[in-house]
C-alpha cells in the first residue's frame, strides 16, 4: 500500500496529472498552486502600498477593472479586505503550499530513499483539501459585501457579526479550517513516512537537515493546526448559530457571556508555532544548501538538529508576546517575556552553526547559495528586531505599529520566501529536468534583497515613529502626517521588489519548457535524491538504496579529486 | 488512508504497523482539537462563575447518563469484536454489529438531548452554558457520524469477507477512533454533568 | 513572437522593461504626494514619565542589536569574499562535532544571551515595576481617574467631576477630547461597546486594548502640557484609521478651573431620561 511496492504508472491523463497519488506530481501541484497564490497575494501587496503612498488616488492600470464603482480608487472597506486577504493568502495559500506542500513532498521520499509517501491517497487528499480551501477563500471575494475585513488574525468581536456582516468572514473561517485540515493530513504523512520509510542504513543522523526541518514542521502542524481548526469552528458557530463563545455581554449589564480574549489565546497558541511551521523547512533547506555549496560538512549537525528541536518545543509556550496590551496578568506577561528571550538561544545557535559551516569552505555562489546566505541576512535582521517586541516595555509602544509589520515580514515572510527561492533554484533541475538561468537568478536575487531590506527597514522607522498598521490613510491624523514620506520610500522599494519577482516568474516559465537539459547531479551533492536519473522514474528507486554515509561528506581529505561522495558509498578508511 | 490496500489480499505486518502509527498520530492531532474545545469550556465556565448558571434549562442528566453507558457498552463490544477478529474466532461480526447498534443508539439519545432542550425553549443562542453544550456536542457528534459510517462500512466488509484476520488494520484503526470518540464523550459528560 | 525571442536572448532588455514599470509608478506616486510638510524619522519627544525609560531602552536594544547584526554581517562577508571556490582548493573538512566545538557553541550562546537578552530583561523588569505596572493608588487625591468607553469609531470619556464619584450628575463627559492635568497620574479604565480597540497615546508612550466585556487598566503621567493625538491601534473596522481624538494636558491652575466649570456645566446638562449617556461602571483596579 505504501511506498514499499512498485505500482505501474497510471496512463490516463486524469490519474497521472490531476488525481495523482505520486508524491512528485503532488509536489509540483503544490508548487504551481502556491506560486500562483503568491502572485495574487503579491499583487494585493502592491495595491496596499499604492494606497498608502497615494491615499485616495486611483490605482493605475488595474484600478478601473477592480474598483469600478469608485473609479479605480481603493475605498476603506476594500483596503481592509486587501490586507486581510493578503495575509491569509501569503501564509496559508502561498508559503505553506510551496515550502511544506511542494518541497516536503518532493524532498522527503527522495532524500530518505522511499518510493512514495507512506499514505499516498492521504497525500492526494491533502492537496485537494487545500485546493478546496483556496477555492472557498477565492469565492468569498465575490459574495455580497465581499471578503472579510477583520484582518488575517480575525479577532472577535470584529470577526463576529458584531463587527462584520455578510458571508465573507464565515467563508474565510471555513477556508482556514480546510487549509488546516490539509496541513494536518500532510503532517501525519510526513512524520510517519520519515519514521517508517527511511532506506536501510539511514540513521536519524544521516538525514539531510532539510528532512529534519520538515519533520519538526510536520510535528507542529499535527499539534497546532487542530487548535486553530477548533477556534475557527467556535467562530463559525458564533456567526452562524448565534452562540456566544467570543461575544461578551456588556460590562454594564453584569452578565458574562463569551470571551473575545479566549480567541486570542487560541489563535496565538497556533499562531506562534505557525511562524516556526513556515521557518523550520526554510532553516533546514538553508542549512543543507550552505553545506552543499560551501563544499563543507554542516557544522555541528547534531547541535543544529537539537536547536531546531528546542525551537519546536519552546514555540508552544511563548505565544503570549502577541498579547502584551490585552491586559494579561503582570506575572504571566513577565513569564512570556522571559520565555521569548529564551527561545532566541537556539536561534543564535543556528546562526552560529551556519556561519561556521561557510567559514573556510570553498564557496560556489550559485543562486541557491545566494538565497541561503540571504536568509542569514534577512533572518538576522528580523530575528534581532524581535527583541524589541519580546520586551514588554518597548512592545507597549511598538505593538500594532509598522515595526511589527517589518519584523514579521522579515522573519516569517522574507526568510521563508528566500528559503523557498533557494530551494526552487536548487531542486528545479531534478523536478523539471531543466536548468534555470543562473544569470537571471542572480539578478533576481540582488533586485530582491536590496529593495526588500529598504522596504522593511523603512517600516521599522515608521513603526518607531508610532505609525499604526492597518490604517487606510496615515495622513488622516496630525501625528502621522510627518511620517508620510516614509510610506513613499517603502512603496517605491516595494514596487521594485514586486517587479523583480517577474524576473523569477519569467525565469521559471522559460526554464520549465525551454531551459537547457539538466544532468543527473548538476550540483555534485551526495544526498539520495541527486543519485537517481533525471527525470526521476515513476517509482523513484528501482532498488531501495543502502545508506552508508552522512549527507554532508564534502572535501574529505581521502576523497581525491572528487570533493563529494554519494550517501550510498562508504567513506574511504 | 488504509483503503488503498484493496488489491493486496493479505496485509504484511509492516504496513499494518504503518497504518496503526498513522492512526496514533491522527488521534494525537485530534486530541489537540478536542483539547482546545475543552480548554475553551474551562475558561468560559470560570468566567461565568456559578456553574451551571442559575435559572436555565439543563440537559437531562439521567438521559445523558444512559447515553454514556450505551456508548461505553458500544466501545466494549467493538473492543471484544476486534479481539475475536484478530484471533479469527467466532463472534466477530456479531459483536461488531452490537457495537454499531449501540453506537446508533447513542446518536439517537444524543439527538433526544438536543431536541428536549430545544422543546423547552433553550438553544445554542440562549447563553454561555447552552453555547458550550450545543457547540461541543455538535463537534463530537459530527465525528460520531463519520465514525458510525466507518463502523457500518466495516460491518459490510466483514459480511463480504473483505475484513477479517487477514486484513485487520482498518478494523483496528476504526475501533481505535471509536474508542477515542468514547473518551471525548466521557470528558464532556464529566464536564457538563459531574463536576 | 520576434519580440518574445529578443527578450529570450537578451535578458537585460526584459529586465529593463520590468524595472521601468515600478520606476514610472514610483515617479507617479512621488508626484501625487509631493507635500511640503515637516518630516520626522521617529516619534515625537516623550511627554510622559514613561518617555525617558522607553527612549533609553529602545536605544539600548538598538545598540546591542546593531552590534550583533554587524558581527553577523562581517562573519558572512569574510567567507564570501575570502573562501570562494578556486581550482585545486579544497574546503576545510570539519564536522564541528567535537566536544571542544560544542563547548565553544555553548559558551558563545551563553554570552550572547547574557549580553543581548538578560541585560534587556533586567532593565525592562525595572521599568515595568516602576512604570507601566506601578498603577497609582485610586484613593490618592492626586490620581485623576477617567473611564474610557470605546466604540466604532469614537472615544467616550467620563471623569468623576467635583464629587469624585462615577455615575453621578456632575460626571464630565466628552467624546474624542480628553482633558487631563499635567504632573498628576492619570488612571484609565478602558472597555468597548462593540469590537476591540486600542487606546494609543504615542507622545505618552502608552497603549492599551479596550476589550468589550472586560475592563482594562492603564495609566500615565504627563510632564508636558499641550495638545496630543489619541489614536486607535487595533483594527476595528471601516473607519479604524479615522478613530482619533485629542488629549489636552493643562497646567495645574488652568486644569482646576476647567474641571470646576466642566463639572458645573455637566450638572446643568444632565438629563435623567437619557439612559444611553449613563454608562459608568464601578471603578476597577
Ligand atoms: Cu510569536
Ligand atoms: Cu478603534
Amino acid at each position: 500500500m505504501s511506498g514499499d511496492h512498485i505500482h505501474p504508472e497510471p496512463t490516463s491523463f486524469l490519474k497521472k496529472h490531476v488525481f495523482s497519488v505520486d508524491h512528485k506530481v503532488i509536489a509540483k501541484q503544490f508548487l504551481w498552486f502556491g506560486l500562483i497564490w503568491l502572485l495574487v497575494g503579491g499583487v494585493m501587496a502592491m495595491m496596499i502600498r499604492w494606497q498608502l503612498a497615494n491615499p485616495g488616488s486611483p490605482v493605475p492600470v488595474i484600478g478601473g477593472l477592480l474598483f469600478p464603482r469608485t473609479g479605480g480608487v481603493i475605498d476603506p472597506a476594500s483596503y481592509n479586505m486587501l490586507f486581510t486577504m493578503h495575509g491569509t493568502i501569503m501564509i496559508f495559500l502561498g508559503l505553506t503550499p510551496v515550502l511544506i506542500g511542494a518541497f516536503g513532498n518532493w524532498c522527503i521520499p527522495l532524500m530518505i530513499g522511499a518510493r512514495d509517501m507512506i499514505f499516498p491517497l492521504l497525500n492526494m487528499l491533502s492537496f485537494w483539501t487545500v485546493a478546496l480551501g483556496g477555492a472557498v477563500g477565492f469565492y468569498s471575494l465575490f459574495v455580497p459585501l465581499g471578503a472579510t475585513e477583520a484582518g488575517w488574525t480575525g479577532y472577535p468581536t470584529l470577526s463576529t457579526t458584531v463587527g462584520t456582516q455578510g458571508d465573507g468572514e464565515t467563508l474565510w473561517a471555513v477556508a482556514v479550517f480546510l487549509i488546516g485540515a490539509s496541513s494536518i493530513m500532510g503532517g501525519i504523512n510526513y512524520i510517519t513516512t520519515i519514521i517508517r520509510l527511511r532506506a536501510p542504513g539511514m540513521k536519524w543522523s544521516d538525514m539531510p537537515l532539510t528532512v529534519w526541518g520538515l519533520f519538526f514542521t510536520a510535528v507542529l502542524n499535527v499539534l497546532f493546526l487542530p487548535v486553530i481548526g477548533s477556534a475557527m469552528l467556535l467562530l463559525i458557530m458564533d456567526r452562524v448559530f448565534g452562540t456566544s463563545f467570543y461575544v461578551p455581554a456588556s460590562i454594564m449589564s453584569g452578565a458574562s457571556g463569551g470571551d473575545p480574549i479566549l480567541y486570542q489565546h487560541l489563535f496565538w497558541i497556533f499562531g506562534h508555532p505557525e511562524v516556526y511551521i513556515l521557518i523550520l523547512p526554510a532553516w533546514g533547506i538553508v542549512a543543507d544548501l550552505l553545506s552543499f555549496f560551501a563544499r563543507k560538512p554542516a557544522f555541528g549537525y547534531k547541535v543544529t538538529v537539537g536547536a531546531m528541536f528546542a525551537v519546536t518545543v519552546l514555540s508552544a509556550v511563548v505565544y503570549g508576546h502577541h498579547m502584551f496590551t490585552t491586559g494579561m496578568y503582570a506575572m504571566l506577561g513577565e513569564s512570556f517575556m522571559l520565555l521569548t528571550m529564551i527561545i532566541s538561544v537556539p536561534g543564535e545557535i543556528l546562526f552560529f552553526n551556519w556561519l561556521h559551516t561557510i567559514w573556510r569552505g570553498s564557496l560556489r555562489l550559485t543562486t541557491s547559495m545566494l538565497f541561503a546566505l540571504g536568509v542569514i541576512f534577512v533572518f538576522g535582521l528580523g530575528g534581532l528586531t524581535g527583541l524589541y517586541l519580546a520586551t514588554i516595555s518597548t512592545d507597549i509602544f511598538l505593538h500594532d505599529t509598522y515595526f511589527v509589520v517589518g519584523h514579521f515580514h522579515l522573519t516569517m515572510a522574507a526568510s521563508a520566501l528566500f528559503g523557498a527561492f533557494g530551494a526552487t533554484y536548487f531542486f528545479f533541475p531534478k523536478m523539471f529536468g531543466r536548468m534555470m538561468s543562473e544569470k537571471l537568478g542572480k539578478l533576481h536575487f540582488w533586485l530582491t534583497i536590496v529593495p526588500l531590506t529598504v522596504v522593511f527597514c523603512t517600516m521599522f522607522i515608521s513603526g518607531y515613529g508610532g505609525m499604526p498598521r492597518r490604517y487606510y490613510d496615515h495622513t488622516s491624523a496630525d501625528y502621522l502626517v510627518p511620517l508620510q514620506h516614509l510610506n513613499t520610500i517603502t512603496t517605491h522599494s516595494a514596487f521594485l521588489l514586486g517587479a523583480a519577482q517577474l524576473i523569477f516568474a519569467w525565469n521559471f516559465i522559460r526554464s520549465r519548457w525551454w531551459g537547457p537539459k539538466a544532468s543527473d547531479n548538476p550540483w555534485e551533492v551526495g544526498t539520495l535524491d541527486w543519485q537517481m536519473p533525471t527525470p526521476v522514474p515513476h517509482y523513484n528507486f528501482k532498488e531501495i538504496p543502502v545508506v552508508k554515509t552522512g549527507p554532508h561528506e564534502f572535501s574529505h581529505p581521502k576523497l581525491g579529486d572528487r570533493d563529494w561522495i554519494p550517501q550510498t558509498e562508504e567513506l574511504p578508511a | 488512508m488504509t483503503t488503498l490496500a484493496m488489491d493486496t489480499p493479505r496485509e504484511d505486518p509492516r504496513s499494518r504497523a504503518n497504518a496503526t502509527l498513522g492512526m496514533i498520530f491522527f488521534i494525537g492531532s485530534w486530541s489537540m482539537a478536542f483539547g482546545t474545545l475543552f480548554l475553551s469550556f474551562l475558561i468560559l465556565r470560570e468566567r461565568v462563575g456559578t456553574w451551571p448558571p442559575p435559572g436555565i434549562v439543563l440537559p437531562s442528566f439521567p438521559m445523558a447518563t444512559v447515553a454514556t453507558l450505551v456508548l461505553l457498552g458500544s466501545s466494549v463490544a467493538v473492543h471484544a469484536a476486534v479481539k475475536r477478529g484478530r484471533a479469527d474466532a467466532g463472534g466477530f461480526a456479531g459483536l461488531w454489529a452490537l457495537g454499531t447498534v449501540l453506537g446508533v443508539a447513542f446518536a439517537a439519545l444524543q439527538s433526544w438531548l438536543w431536541f428536549d432542550l430545544l422543546a423547552a425553549g433553550s438553544g445554542p443562542q440562549a447563553g454561555t452554558y447552552e453555547s458550550l453544550f450545543f457547540g461541543l456536542t455538535w463537534v463530537h457528534a459530527a465525528h460520531v457520524v463519520v465514525a458510525l459510517l466507518a463502523l457500518l462500512w466495516i460491518q459490510l466488509g466483514i459480511r463480504t469477507g473483505r475484513y477479517g484476520a487477514h486484513r485487520i488494520s482498518t478494523v483496528q484503526n476504526t475501533a481505535m477512533f471509536w474508542h477515542f470518540m468514547d473518551v471525548v464523550w466521557v470528558v464532556l459528560y464529566l464536564g457538563f454533568f459531574v463536576f | 513572437m520576434n519580440a518574445l525571442r529578443s527578450l529570450f536572448s537578451f535578458p537585460t532588455k526584459a529586465v529593463a522593461a520590468v524595472l521601468a514599470t515600478p520606476l514610472a509608478l514610483g515617479l507617479l506616486s512621488a508626484g501625487a504626494t509631493a507635500q511640503d510638510v515637516a518630516k520626522r524619522w521617529g516619534p515625537t519627544d516623550p511627554a510622559s514619565t514613561f518617555g525617558e525609560d522607553f527612549q533609553y531602552l529602545f536605544w539600548l536594544i538598538t545598540t546591542l542589536v546593531s552590534v550583533s547584526f554587524a558581527i553577523v554581517c562581517v562573519l558572512l562577508l569574510i567567507p564570501v569574499l575570502r573562501d570562494r571556490a578556486k581550482p585545486g582548493k579544497k574546503a576545510h573538512y570539519d564536522h564541528g562535532s567535537s566536544l571542544h566545538d560544542k563547548r565553544f557553541t555553548a559558551v558563545v550562546s551563553l554570552i550572547v544571551f547574557v549580553v543581548l537578552d538578560a541585560w534587556v530583561l533586567v532593565v525592562a523588569m525595572k521599568d515595568l515595576r516602576e512604570g507601566y505596572w506601578n498603577i497609582p493608588a485610586p484613593d490618592d487625591e492626586k490620581t485623576y481617574k477617567v473611564e474610557v468607553l470605546a466604540q466604532q469609531w469614537a472615544w467616550n470619556f467620563r471623569a468623576t467631576g467635583a464629587d469624585g464619584e462615577f455615575g453621578t450628575a456632575d460626571d464630565i463627559l466628552s467624546t474624542n477630547t480628553l482633558v487631563v492635568p499635567k504632573d498628576r497620574p492619570v488612571s484609565l479604565n478602558l472597555t468597548s461597546k462593540d469590537v476591540i480597540h486600542a487606546f494609543f497615546l504615542p507622545d505618552m508612550r502608552v497603549k492599551r486594548d479596550a476589550n468589550p466585556g472586560a475592563v482594562n487598566i492603564a495609566w500615565f503621567q504627563p510632564v508636558v502640557d499641550g495638545e496630543f493625538d489619541i489614536l486607535c491601534a487595533e483594527l476595528c473596522g471601516y473607519a479604524h484609521y479615522q478613530m482619533h481624538g485629542k488629549l489636552q494636558v493643562l497646567e495645574k491652575g488652568v486644569f482646576d478651573e476647567w474641571e470646576q466649570e466642566a463639572s458645573r456645566l455637566a450638572v446643568a446638562a444632565h438629563d435623567a431620561e437619557d439612559t444611553e449617556a449613563h454608562w459608568a461602571w464601578e471603578w476597577q483596579e
